[in-house]
This record gives structure tokens, C-alpha cells and sequence, in this order.
């Protein structure tokens, strides 16, 4: 993480003449590049004002008045706003119970002596190959049997699970790589084994958790196929899958279904500005260990 | 000290939760859907046991062979775009002063939008009478495309608009690897490639290239499993249509599975699909993956 | 911090509970269906049976909140006036869902033993799959108390809900398949109302020269599509059930015909036909961008509630060259292990009363199963077209792809049809193809 963030800084230190003519040619492109990547969102963003016949018959220009109809539709017919609150009870929960989890194991294998340590891990790590397809119907079909299909609870488990892979794998490395004096010091001031997991390596870890919290959640914030496999309650459905199945019976009313689309995005664009650096280079960083 | 950290009580307490978990909630659903692949089991019948049936149907399955043949479509495709397009992207924004930030974080802007949402913006965007088709109705084009419609040639050409949309959608994360890769290598190094009378083309080829080549074996394998698992961009673009022309394992598992309730005929494709994960992990690491260097 | 941690073993503790239970409930063997049917049921609604009340549940296709469909808004209607009319005693619950997840959601429900009380299904096969597990249960019982079966048109529309004698599910309505068409397009382009399949073509070439959009149909969804096969069919004179049980084969010849008018005709389909959903391909046909659209009456209640403006315009006429009729009625099933078959059957009672079968013509321009008597002025002009054809026609018969041994099957007809459609398949090579399917999965 830190050689990423520090590289980014780092100035350019290839060209040591002025803007020469191949540099100009390389910003036309990285900005011709850039517009392919904003239009789009922009043109959705633009139209979600206008009314349907607005979007057949001037679809490129501002709208004429400008109106959140469309928004409050999408919002309450589409249970957009319930399925904000669904995803971040989920993700939120998901986040902190792998974050736990996968910490505590992570610990487990990196610090604690016994002999099956790099044996647990391998099994961890089989998981990362492992999609989520493949475990849908056995999982599906017995939580259906106990109760748990169509509640939350029943996607934030697996979402826990399939995140613990990459949590365990992150945050081992933290934990060997913290100097051994540390322990022993606590040891020595009679910390006993979960006051040092608690009060030294997580806090010493923050940099791992933040990027596979990070992961984590954007992941699971994201995720379709599992929510939308799981959930058939209108009111318990996550944001992708509510967004998913609004478009069936609104097939035609297209400034809607655009109203729709800025909602679901719109949340994730204001953190990712915000905290754009940080999260590129957390989720890169996630990778490159990944 | 050692005698606390071989506590016996104290390992299990830290392990049982994940071991558990990922026992319960992966490792048994797995073995159960390899036994599920050798059943009869629809719906609300219990499972009955038949053998290799399902696995025969699954070679006189049409939608099947389309969903095979589109997967390795996908999979090729991003795993030799991303190495392309992440790499160009990666040495220009390596080579510019101001702005890298800017547009790093404009590239990377839809890994981290849901593809559901950006599936659906595009599906609208490519559609008959909508976006793309109205500008160039603009421009005069009469006989606009029908981007996502098309059923003609091999590989048809909504799989290709499908393909370029998960290019754009993902590419920012290859660049990420590969600029992170480019920066960790040492200013010396290129230095010296300079007084020894490089041009900036060679040094990319003798010294990047080679120094990041254990990066492109993580990012292929990020980008080759990714793309086995491909759904949601397919499900929110085309649904698998038009007559499943466009369906991929992914999507036909979740076809037959929760729409036909053939579970044990999906678990099959399930099994399919893991094993294809597998054996594509395995190979790009023995293939790609060579010494790492040192820097 | 002791707190904290406290409060995440609990967590984790409760999490591993629930898991656990999972496990042994899964390999302890899982014929609890009927045993927890109940008890989940009271648990689906908040448990408020404890005041005397009796909580049932209703699972439907559509969301009630925000459709603009006039039948499903009529649902809505009864629902409400059942819980009102019967408050403090009976009350009712929907779970509504989307039509393409609703099969997938019901069926969950099911597995889960939460079977909702009563049910919506289409008759066929996928009626069949909950009256042979023994997940529907048979009616007659409640029928043929006070008088309430002699309240329908006739026995005969029981006959796709009978199984062994026994009544499975109540219908509520029925919607026929027509060719709806624009008739101001028609007198523009000097076309009439075809009679049979080359004035059909006719019509047709007349539209296309004067610069219309003949038809407009959805081969993305493709039960749209094989419906108008279907028809061909009927014209071609082919028999399911001679087909299921081999002593007639896809083969013959018929099929190939079918194929060939269906290619004849995709010169007339506007042009993202081969992509274009039903609800897109409808919008097409109510915004008049397309003359002809063939679809089933439920239709008209969506075309109403869209574009009121379209009424006048829309003329209906049969389907050229077939004297019967494609049907289907919405059907309600009770579940076999409801706790309170009595609210049940008083539900589904409210859905074919007067009121609702008034609504069900004269609002939802569906034709009604009871002998109601309603305003003809009033219901949509449409529906009016369609009793006519209705009763000019003789008799009626189920959507193709319902009428076949198995969903499957029918599936398999539909993306065989669009096949035919998109070329990549020639008509004998659909024949064979259905002929093998039929061999493989079908016959026994």
C-alpha cells in the first residue's frame, strides 16, 4: 500500500524537456479517453430530467424544465429507498462480522504456533478460486429449508464467507510482518492473547483493514446474482437487484428507468470523489496482494 | 510467550469462526453441488441419484455450447485486451506530468460502480431508438445497427458490444496493477537505461515489460476468472437473447437453475464452471508466471 | 473494549447457531414441508393471529403499488375490500413479485414450507407442478358449497384445472389471443381485415407500401412469437396430444409449413423484432408505430392504462384461417397446508364475485368466467371485439408452449419458433429438431 500511495507522488522523472509534441498527443488521447468514460454518465444524467418523449425527440439537449418526478418515481415505485437502506444494513454487517472473522483467523495463522497454520491457510486461499455460481443451488435450497432464504441474514453469511478469503490472506501479511517485540513486550506486561489481538495487531493492522474493508464492500454493495437468487421480497431486496428488476415491468418508460440508475450510482460517485486516491490505490493495493 | 501462543484454547477460538463458516457455507455446498451434478433434482422433488445424465445432456445442449463458446470468448478476449489496453493506458499515464491523478481516477470510476446499474445504462445506450442510434441518426446513418440484436457471424456482435463494455468497465483495474508495478521499479534502473543511450520505447520493452511480467500473471488471472464469472453486464444487456445467442455459463446456470429449476442439471454447469476456474488459474500461473526479478 | 468484544462473540456465536442448524436440519432429512407450512405462515405476517384473527397470505405476479396493469389494479381492489369486509375475522397479505421471477420466488416459498395460502398459477404444466407434489389443494369441497360453482358460465371452464376429476384451481378471468390492429393505419394504406392467411399477407404488403410498420411482435420474449406459431399450427391442424403420445410426429410436414408462413411473415416484423421484449413490442403497437399487434386480450387492460387516447383506433379481428381461439385464465390455488382453508376459500370466492367480475370486464377488458351481468358501454371497446370473436369461435385452446408435457417443452417450442425466425434454423430442421426433443424428453 505504502510503496503505491508514495509512487503516485513520486514525480515524473522520464521527460526532462518541456511539453514536447508527443506529450500533447498523449493528453488529446487520455482526454478523448477520459470523455468516453464521462459522457456516458453524463447523458444518462441529463436525460433522467426529461419526459419520455423529451428523450425521442431532443436527446441531446438540456432538458426544458427541470423536474424530479422521474427521481421520486423510480424512488418510491422502484423501492429504491428501501433498497439503499437493505445494502448498507448488509454490507455494513457483512464488513464488520469478515473484517472480525478474517482478522481473528489471519491472526490465528500468522501469530499463534501450531502445525496445521499454513495448512488452514491453503484451504482458506482455495476459496479465492472458488465463484460464487457454483455453491448458489446447495446454499440456495437449504436456507430456503431453514428459513434464512429471503431474510438478510441469509445473504450477509455468505457474503462474510466469500469475503474471508482475501481478508485472511491481507491481513496475515500484516500480522507476520509486525516486529515480535511488540508481542512480547505485551506479554510481558501480562496482556494476555486477546488483549494483543485486540489492543496491538488490529490497531497496528488498520492499513489491511481499511483496504479489505474496502473490498469488502464495494464487492458486496455490487453484487447481483447471490441477492437476487436469495431475496424475492420487494422490501428486503438489495440496490442492484431492486434496480435489476425494476427495469421488467418499466421497460418503456426510459426516463425512469435513467431516474433509477443515477439513484443507484449516485451514492458510490460522491464517496469515490471524495475519496478517489484512497480508494484506487486501496483497491489496487488489495489486488496486487490478491 | 510460547506457551501462550501454543494455547490450544486460544488457536481454536481464533480459527473456529472462519473454519466454520467457510466449511459450512463453502466447502460442503461445493461437494453438495458436485453430488447435486449426478442428480435428478427439480425444485421441490427431492434429489434423486442418476448417474452421468446430466453431464450427456450438457453435450447435446445447444444454449449450453453457445454459453461455452461465448465464456472463452470472454475469457480471451479481456484476458488480451486488459494486457493491451491496461499496459498502453498504464505506460501513458506513467509518462505525463500533470493530471495522472485525474485521469487515473476517471478510468477507474466504473470498477467501482455496480455493474448492474452500469449494465443497464449501456443496454439503453446501445438500444434500437436510444443513445448510440440517435447520434447517428444525427450524422445521417440510416440503417443504424442494431447493437444488441444482431444474430449474424460466429462471434455475434452483441457479444462484442458486451465484451468492449466490460473492457471499459474493468481496464482501470489492470492499469492500476500494471502503474503500480511500472513505479515500484527503481529510478536507477531506468536511469541507467537512459545513459546508455535508450530511447524511452526501449526502455519500456528491455526493462518494463520484463520487470512487470509477474504482475500481468495476477492481473490475467483477476481478469480471466472475473470473466468466467461474467453475469451481470450480460444479464442487465441482453438477458442472454436474443434466443440465448448471448448466454455464458453464468447466465445459463441461472437459467436453468432458478427459472427451469433443473438444480442438478445447473449444478452441472456449476461444476463445469469450476473446474474451467481452476484449470485457468493453474495455467496462467505455470505459463505467465515466471522468476520474479529483483529491483 | 471488553464490551465490544463481548458483543461481536455474540454475534459470531449467533451466526454459527442459525449455520448449524442449517447443516443438521439439511442432512437430517427434510420432510418437514407440511410440518412447518403453518407455523411459518403466522410467521410471514407478523403473527397476528393471536387476537382471532385468521392470517392468510396471497402471492401475485405484479406489484400492486406500482402497476398501471387495470387487471392487477383490480386485484388490488378485492384484496382491499376482503381485508375491509372482513375485518377483525379474515385477513390477507399479498407477496407480490414480478412475473419473470414469480415461478422462482413461489417455488422458494414452497421449498421453504411457507407455502403462500393462496397462489396464483397459469393452467398447464405449471399447474400441474404443484397439483401432482400435492402443493395445491383440491377445491370442490368449497365449490360446490352455496351455490358458488353454479355462479360460473359453465363446467367446461374448469376443464384445464381438473385433474382426475378434481377442481385444482379457480380461474378468474379469460383473455384470448387476437390480432389487435390500428385502423386508422388500415384505412390509410386501403387494407381490410383479412380473412385468411393470403389476405393476411395481403393486408400486409398494403401496410408495408404505404410506408407502415405491419406488425409488430417480440421474439425476445419468445412465448410472443411461437403464440403466432401457434396459430399456424391450428391452421396446419396439428395435435399435442398426438404428438405426446407418438402416434403423430413433428415431422410430417406441418411444422415445416408452420416454419415457412412464419418466415413469410418476419418480412412484415418491424425491425428489432428479434430483440425486442413483449412490453416493448406492445409499446410499439399503442404509440402507432406498427399496425398489427397479436396478443392475448390482457392486453387491452395495459394498452388503456398507457395510452387511454389509443381506444378508438384499436380494432380486433381472430387470427386468419383458424376457427378456434388461444385462451388462458389466471388461476388461484390453495396451498395443501394452509392453516385456515376457510379465509382461503373465501378469497378466492371475493376474486370471482360480481363486483370483481364486473371490474374484470368493464375495466380490465378481460372476458369474465361467471354469468355477471355488466355494462357493455362502459367496458373498454375492445373487449366488446373480442367477446364477439369469442363467441363466434369454436372453442378455444391453450398457449402452445402450456399445452406441452412440460415447461421445458414449451420453452423448447418457443426458442425453437424464434430459431425459425433468426435463420438458424430452416424449417425441416425445426421439425426434426422438435421431433427429437419430443423423442428424448417426451414420449415414454
Amino acid at each position: 500500500m505504502s510503496s503505491t500511495r508514495s509512487a503516485i507522488a513520486e514525480p515524473d522523472f522520464s521527460s526532462k524537456k518541456k511539453t514536447s509534441g508527443i506529450q500533447i498527443v498523449i493528453y488529446v488521447f487520455l482526454v478523448l479517453i477520459s470523455i468516453t468514460y464521462i459522457l456516458p454518465l453524463l447523458w444518462v444524467f441529463n436525460v433522467s430530467f426529461k419526459t419520455n418523449k423529451e428523450i425521442f425527440t431532443s436527446p441531446f439537449s438540456l432538458p426544458e424544465n427541470i423536474t424530479f418526478d422521474n427521481f421520486s418515481f423510480a424512488w418510491t415505485a422502484g423501492r429504491l429507498g428501501t433498497a439503499t437502506l437493505n445494502s448498507f444494513i448488509v454490507c455494513a454487517v457483512a464488513l464488520i462480522l469478515s473484517m472480525l472473522i478474517g482478522s481473528m483467523a489471519a491472526f490465528g495463522i500468522a501469530r499463534l504456533r501450531w502445525k496445521g497454520a499454513k495448512l488452514a491457510m491453503t484451504y482458506f486461499l482455495t476459496g479465492m478460486m472458488i465463484p460464487i455460481h457454483c455453491v448458489l443451488i446447495p446454499l440456495f435450497t437449504r436456507f430456503a429449508k431453514i428459513g434464512l432464504s429471503n431474510s438478510l441474514l441469509g445473504i450477509i453469511i455468505p457474503y462474510v464467507t466469500f469475503s474471508l478469503p482475501i481478508t485472511i490472506f491481507i491481513m496475515t501479511g500484516f500480522f507476520k510482518g509486525m516486529p515480535n517485540e511488540l508481542i512480547e513486550c505485551a506479554c510481558i506486561e501480562g496482556a494476555n492473547i486477546f488483549q494483543i489481538f485486540m489492543k496491538i495487531c488490529l490497531p497496528l493492522g488498520k492499513t489491511g483493514l481499511c483496504v479489505t474493508g474496502l473490498m469488502t464492500f464495494i464487492g458486496n454493495w455490487n453484487e447481483l446474482l447471490l441477492a437476487m437468487v436469495f431475496i424475492s421480497d420487494d422490501a428486503k431486496k438489495t440496490l442492484p437487484v431492486a434496480l435489476s428488476k425494476f427495469v421488467g415491468p418499466y421497460n418503456t418508460n426510459y426516463s425512469q428507468m435513467f431516474a433509477a440508475i443515477i439513484i443507484a450510482i449516485i451514492p458510490t460517485i460522491v464517496v469515490y470523489c471524495l475519496f478517489s486516491n484512497q480508494i484506487v490505490d486501496g483497491l489496487t493495493a488489495g489486488a496486487v496482494k490478491g | 510467550m510460547d506457551k501462550m501462543l501454543r494455547n490450544k484454547k486460544a488457536i481454536i477460538l481464533f480459527m473456529l469462526p472462519a473454519f466454520l463458516l467457510f466449511t459450512l457455507v463453502l466447502f460442503i455446498p461445493i461437494v453438495q453441488s458436485v453430488y447435486y451434478s449426478f442428480c435428478d433434482y427439480k425444485g421441490i422433488t427431492e434429489p434423486v441419484y442418476v448417474g452421468l445424465k446430466n453431464y450427456k445432456t450438457l453435450l447435446s445442449d445447444k444454449t449450453f455450447g453457445i454459453a461455452l463458446k461465448n465464456s472463452m470468448f470472454f475469457l480471451i478476449f479481456s484476458c488480451v485486451s486488459q494486457l493491451i489496453v491496461g499496459l498502453i493506458f498504464a505506460a501513458l499515464l506513467t509518462n505525463i506530468k500533470k493530471g495522472r491523478n485525474a485521469f487515473k481516477n476517471i478510468i477507474y470510476l466504473p470498477c467501482v460502480l455496480s455493474s448492474a446499474a452500469l449494465g443497464l445504462m449501456w443496454m439503453f445506450i446501445f438500444s434500437p431508438k436510444l443513445g448510440i442510434n440517435q447520434l447517428l441518426e444525427k450524422c445521417g446513418v440510416e440503417e443504424a445497427p442494431l447493437w444488441l440484436m444482431d444474430t449474424k457471424g460466429y462471434i455475434i456482435l452483441p457479444m462484442w458490444v458486451i465484451a468492449f463494455v466490460s473492457l471499459w468497465q474493468y481496464v482501470g483495474q489492470s492499469m492500476m496493477l500494471y502503474m503500480a508495478q511500472i513505479s515500484g521499479i527503481s529510478k536507477s534502473l531506468m536511469e541507467a537505461s537512459y545513459i546508455d543511450g535508450c530511447t524511452k520505447a526501449q526502455t519500456f520493452r528491455y526493462i518494463t515489460l520484463p520487470l512487470i511480467k509477474p504482475m500481468v500473471a495476477t492481473a490475467m488471472s483477476l481478469n480471466a476468472i472475473g470473466s468466467l464469472k461474467f453475469f451481470d453486464l450480460i444479464f442487465n444487456m441482453t438477458e442472454g437473447g436474443p434466443n440465448h445467442k448471448t448466454e455464458v455459463l453464468a447466465t445459463h446456470l441461472y437459467q436453468q437453475g432458478f427459472k427451469y429449476f433443473k438444480y442438478g442439471y445447473a449444478s452441472a454447469i456449476g461444476v463445469v464452471l469450476l473446474i474451467l476456474c481452476l484449470l485457468v488459474t493453474l495455467f496462467i500461473n505455470k505459463v505467465v508466471k515466471t522468476e520474479q526479478y529483483e529491483m | 473494549m471488553k464490551k465490544r468484544r463481548l458483543l461481536a462473540t455474540l454475534m459470531t456465536a449467533a451466526m454459527f447457531a442459525t449455520t448449524l442448524t442449517g447443516c443438521g436440519g439439511s442432512s437430517g432429512g427434510s420432510s418437514n414441508n407440511s410440518g412447518s407450512g403453518s407455523s411459518a405462515t403466522t410467521n410471514n405476517n407478523g403473527g397476528g393471529s393471536s387476537d382471532g384473527v385468521q392470517e392468510i397470505t396471497w402471492m401475485f405476479w405484479d406489484d400492486l403499488n406500482a402497476t398501471e396493469d387495470k387487471i392487477s389494479l383490480g386485484y388490488k381492489d378485492t384484496i382491499e375490500r376482503f381485508n375491509k369486509d372482513f375485518e377483525g375475522k379474515y385477513h390477507v397479505t399479498p407477496i407480490t413479485t414480478n412475473l419473470e421471477e414469480y415461478y422462482n420466488n413461489l417455488n422458494a416459498h414452497v421449498s421453504a414450507g411457507e407455502t403462500p395460502d393462496v397462489f396464483i398459477v397459469s393452467p398447464g404444466p405449471q399447474l400441474t407442478d404443484y397439483v401432482e407434489p400435492g402443493v395445491a389443494a383440491p377445491l370442490d369441497e368449497y365449490l360446490n358449497k352455496d351455490g358458488w360453482k353454479d355462479t360460473f358460465k359453465s363446467d367446461a371452464v374448469f376443464t384445464q384445472q381438473t385433474y382426475d376429476g378434481k377442481i385444482y384451481a379457480v380461474p378468474l378471468n379469460t383473455a384470448a389471443a387476437c390480432c389487435f390492429y390500428n385502423t386508422e393505419m388500415f384505412e390509410k394504406a386501403g387494407a381490410s381485415v383479412p380473412k385468411n392467411w393470403d389476405e393476411m399477407i395481403t393486408a400486409c404488403d398494403k401496410l408495408k407500401a404505404a410506408g407502415y410498420t405491419p406488425v409488430t411482435i417480440s421474439a425476445g420474449t419468445a412465448w410472443c412469437l411461437s403464440m403466432v406459431a401457434g396459430y399456424l399450427c391450428e391452421a396446419e391442424g396439428v395435435s399435442l396430444p398426438k404428438l405426446a403420445d407418438g402416434s403423430a410426429s413433428w415431422e410430417d410436414g406441418k411444422l415445416e409449413s408452420v416454419g415457412n408462413k412464419l418466415l413469410q411473415f418476419s418480412e412484415y416484423f418491424q425491425r428489432t423484432a428479434a430483440g425486442d421484449t413483449n412490453d416493448v413490442a406492445t409499446a410499439n403497437f399503442y404509440n402507432e408505430e406498427a399496425a398489427i399487434l397479436i396478443q392475448g386480450s390482457w392486453v387491452i387492460g395495459q394498452m388503456n392504462g398507457a395510452n387511454p387516447e389509443f381506444e378508438s383506433k384499436c380494432g380486433v379481428f381472430q387470427f386468419p384461417g383458424v376457427e378456434r381461439l388461444i385462451a388462458k385464465s389466471d388461476s388461484l390455488c390453495m396451498s395443501s397446508t394452509t392453516k385456515y382453508p376457510e379465509a382461503s376459500a373465501a378469497l378466492i370466492k371475493y376474486f370471482t364475485d360480481d363486483t370483481a367480475q364486473k371490474y374484470t370486464a368493464e375495466v380490465g377488458g378481460k372476458i369474465p368466467v361467471t354469468n355477471v351481468k355488466y355494462d357493455e358501454s362502459v367496458a373498454p371497446k375492445q373487449l366488446s371485439y373480442v367477446m364477439d370473436i369469442f363467441g363466434k369461435a369454436k372453442g378455444t385452446f391453450g398457449f402452445y408452449n402450456e399445452s406441452m408435457p412440460t415447461t421445458e417443452t414449451g420453452a423448447h417450442f418457443d426458442d425453437t419458433m424464434v430459431a425459425v425466425f433468426l435463420k438458424d434454423m430452416t424449417p425441416a430442421e425445426a421439425a426434426k429438431d422438435m421431433e427429437d426433443y419430443y423423442k428424448a424428453n417426451c414420449r415414454k
